[in-house]
């Protein structure tokens, strides 16, 4: 985020493109809901009536798939209409010709037939937004979860670039993003393509300088491959070996059934985690780690914030802290590594991240969190980027960019003739497995999960509410329950991804976007299908659910 | 006697501080403390998210050795930690010896193992393997 979350509360406007905060993020949905009772106005643009689009000035109830032609028709808006900051632009922007020579094409009242939004809407949207003196603007999975998702990203901070919302407090753009430690992953260099402090690989010097402060000669200078090309890269027969630390792409990745060929072509999976998990089900070895509230470390908040977490309980059976694994590996494969603690380690890295280099385990003990960058000893941190709108290139201008909207891959037709779009929910968490051994979040939802569909949908295809169903798409078929929902458009229908039985991904395309390569979740074409015996299918689910449960529990004894 | 433990909760990206209360090493609750981004408050995640620690084998049990199989059609056995490490990290040399260091994929957590549990898997990645295969699931 280019600001920090506190300061949502503080804003004048709240512009909401594709995220929940309700259910995704409750406490920043407090700080929305105070940031409205002291004022602040509040646009939403979402397919679904969400939560904030309930209580917002303005919902613009976009179609499925149509993000890119709608933040064009933004820009369009805020050029054609004056309403741009043209100061701002000259003195801290470039590209603007190219730009407008995009977005000139997308004029609100052009695009109404993909956008689905009233151009009328568009126009007092934008109105609303440049008319705030601070506007903030929130995305989520709403966005990055399409083909077409960095491409929307780098427009959608255009939108802030053209009306000057950088560079001070309560303004900015902000990714709210779904695992806790996203942010901290990126920011220590579990990317293919940056070392630690997002220090490019490509480049020499900084290659020297880790490969010095590591004891080797040198370190590889291709960048590697991104984990949605896996599947693929497999099937090719590139890759032979894979460790997964931590993660259960069985089930959080799209098209389950093109993971587990993925995972089956492996000559060797070893599997690193804390719960069995359908991954580690594929697995030749599992090692066994310590969970959160068993050790300690730092994560990094969605705000770039540095905070320290802590050890509660001792860990139960014989099992240790991922980093200790990852030294008695190293060892073994002839490269000595040790570290007394995680302090050890955080100082090595400290000291190569001038980013960092000030967020020392005493200071965050001392203030709590520390947002970087935080180059020096008695630096405070930085609550927001871009001070004196510089921005992180050459010439410290930001760039307008702009480029055509692309239709999603996979068309609703008449075989399949509904969308797919993946959505969270409050209590459960990716995978499951963590809150899914809680008591008091599992009685919240349980398996297999709902298919929220609107109420003409349900009559067309005779779904009764809560009756159980099956959805199908090219890929695969899974049983499910309905939940007639008022608040979702007609003709696109809404699952969460962390259900055994109702697994959504086992019906979700690979199809990626060229850049982020993060597969198409929000957009596919389903068919649905009621069940007429009922009976047979409630004692079906239950079958399969034990069986399941009871294939996880068996290598663990 | 009760104690408090001042930590993070590892649900999402908001990262509220909160205070995990334990009596006699077990976790009995969870209280919000003042962070900078939630200042006291917490959602149902944060309040009761601790619950797995205690082995509720609601969904799936914890595991607690490590496990191998010999081969893909054979079951899981326990092994010792001296076998569980010598197998893979032989499998893994091989590997890089017969197919290159590009042949292994290695993924980082955005979960609950930390940012410097992140950081030794890149630097086994890259300073040990020899690639820059590493990446995480920051896109789904
Ligand atoms: S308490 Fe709720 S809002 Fe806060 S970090 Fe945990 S899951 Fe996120």
């Amino acid at each position: 985020m280019s600001n920090s979350i506190p300061e949502i509360e503080d804003t004048d406007l709240i512009f909401v493109f594709g995220y929940n905060a309700a259910d995704s993020h409750p406490i920043v949905a407090r700080r929305i809901v105070r940031a409205r009772e002291k004022g602040a106005k509040m646009v939403v643009v979402d397919p679904r009536k969400t939560e904030s689009a309930r209580v917002s000035d303005l919902w613009l109830p976009i179609r499925n798939g149509a993000n890119m032609a709608l933040v064009n028709a933004f820009a369009h808006v805020l050029i054609e209409e004056g309403l741009y900051n043209r100061e701002y632009v000259e003195s801290h922007t470039e590209g603007f010709d190219a730009y407008w020579e995009t977005v000139s094409r997308y004029a609100p009242e052009e695009v109404e037939d993909i956008t689905g939004v009233p151009a009328d809407q568009v126009r007092q949207a934008m109105r609303m937004y440049a008319a705030a003196p601070n506007a903030f603007i929130l995305y989520g999975m709403g966005v990055t979860q399409y083909g077409q998702a960095v491409d929307v990203v780098k427009g959608l901070s255009g939108l802030a670039l053209l009306t000057g919302n950088f560079g001070r407090p309560n303004v900015g753009i902000g990714p709210v993003r779904g695992q806790n430690n996203v942010q901290g992953t990126c920011d220590v260099g579990v990317l293919p393509n940056v070392f630690p402090g997002y220090q490019p690989v490509s480049d020499p010097a900084v290659r020297e300088k880790f490969a010095k402060a590591w004891g080797v000669d040198s370190l590889p200078e291709k960048p590697g491959y991104m984990l949605t090309e896996v599947p693929h890269l497999v099937h090719e027969g590139k890759l032979k070996a894979y460790y997964i630390f931590g993660e259960d792409p069985a089930q959080t990745d799209a098209d389950l059934n093109s993971v587990r060929e993925a995972l089956k072509g492996m000559e060797l999976v070893i599997v690193q985690d804390i719960f069995m998990n359908k991954t580690a089900m594929f697995a030749d070895i599992i090692l066994p780690a310590t969970a959160w509230g068993e050790h300690e470390g730092v994560y990094s908040t969605a705000d770039r914030g540095f905070q320290r977490f802590r050890k509660a309980v001792e860990p139960k059976g014989d099992i240790k802290p991922d980093w200790e694994i990852f030294c008695l590996m190293a060892t073994a494969m002839g490269y000595p590594m040790h570290y007394s603690n995680t302090k050890e380690i955080w100082d090595e890295m400290r000291a190569l991240c001038p980013l960092y280099f000030g967020a020392t385990y005493e200071r965050m003990e001392e203030l709590g969190s520390i947002q970087w960058p935080c180059p020096d000893l008695d630096h405070p941190g930085t609550p927001y980027l871009y001070a004196g709108n510089t921005f992180n290139r050459p010439n410290g201008k930001g760039v307008l960019f702009a480029t055509d909207w692309r239709p999603p891959l996979e068309r609703p037709d008449e075989e399949y003739p509904l969308v797919l779009s993946t959505v969270r929910e409050v209590g459960h968490y990716s995978c499951r497995t963590m809150t899914g051994n809680c008591t008091t979040l599992q009685s919240l939802a349980d398996e297999p999960g709902f298919l929220q569909i609107n109420r003409a949908d349900a009559r067309k295809y005779g779904l009764k509410d809560k009756a159980l169903l099956w959805i199908s798409s090219r890929r695969g078929k899974v049983l499910t329950r309905a939940q007639i929902n008022d608040r979702t458009n007609q003709g696109t229908v809404y699952m969460t991804y962390q259900w055994w039985i109702g697994a959504c991904n086992e019906l979700t395309l690979e199809h990626v976007d060229p850049i982020s390569k993060t597969p198409e979740f929000k957009y596919c074409a389903v068919k649905v299908e009621a069940i007429a015996d009922q009976a047979w299918a409630e004692r079906y689910l239950e079958e399969e659910y034990a069986k399941l449960r009871r294939k996880l529990a068996e290598p663990v004894g | 006697m009760e104690k408090k433990v001042r930590t993070v909760c590892p649900y999402c990206g908001a990262g509220c501080q909160l205070d995990l209360v334990t009596v006699n090493g077990a976790i009995v609750r969870a209280e919000g403390a003042p962070g900078r981004t939630n200042e006291n408050e917490l959602c149902l995640k944060g309040l009761y998210g601790w619950e797995f620690l205690n082995d509720t084998k609601r969904l799936s049990p914890r595991l607690k050795k490590p496990l191998l199989r010999r081969s893909r059609d054979s079951q899981f056995e326990e092994v010792s930690w001296d076998e569980a490490i010598g197998f893979a990290s032989r499998r893994l040399m091989d590997i890089k010896r017969k197919h290159g260091p590009d042949s292994i994929m290695l993924t980082g957590s955005a979960r609950g193992p930390g940012n410097e549990a992140n950081y030794v898997m890149q630097k086994l990645a890259r300073a040990v393997i020899g690639t820059n295969n590493i990446d995480h699931c920051a896109r789904i």
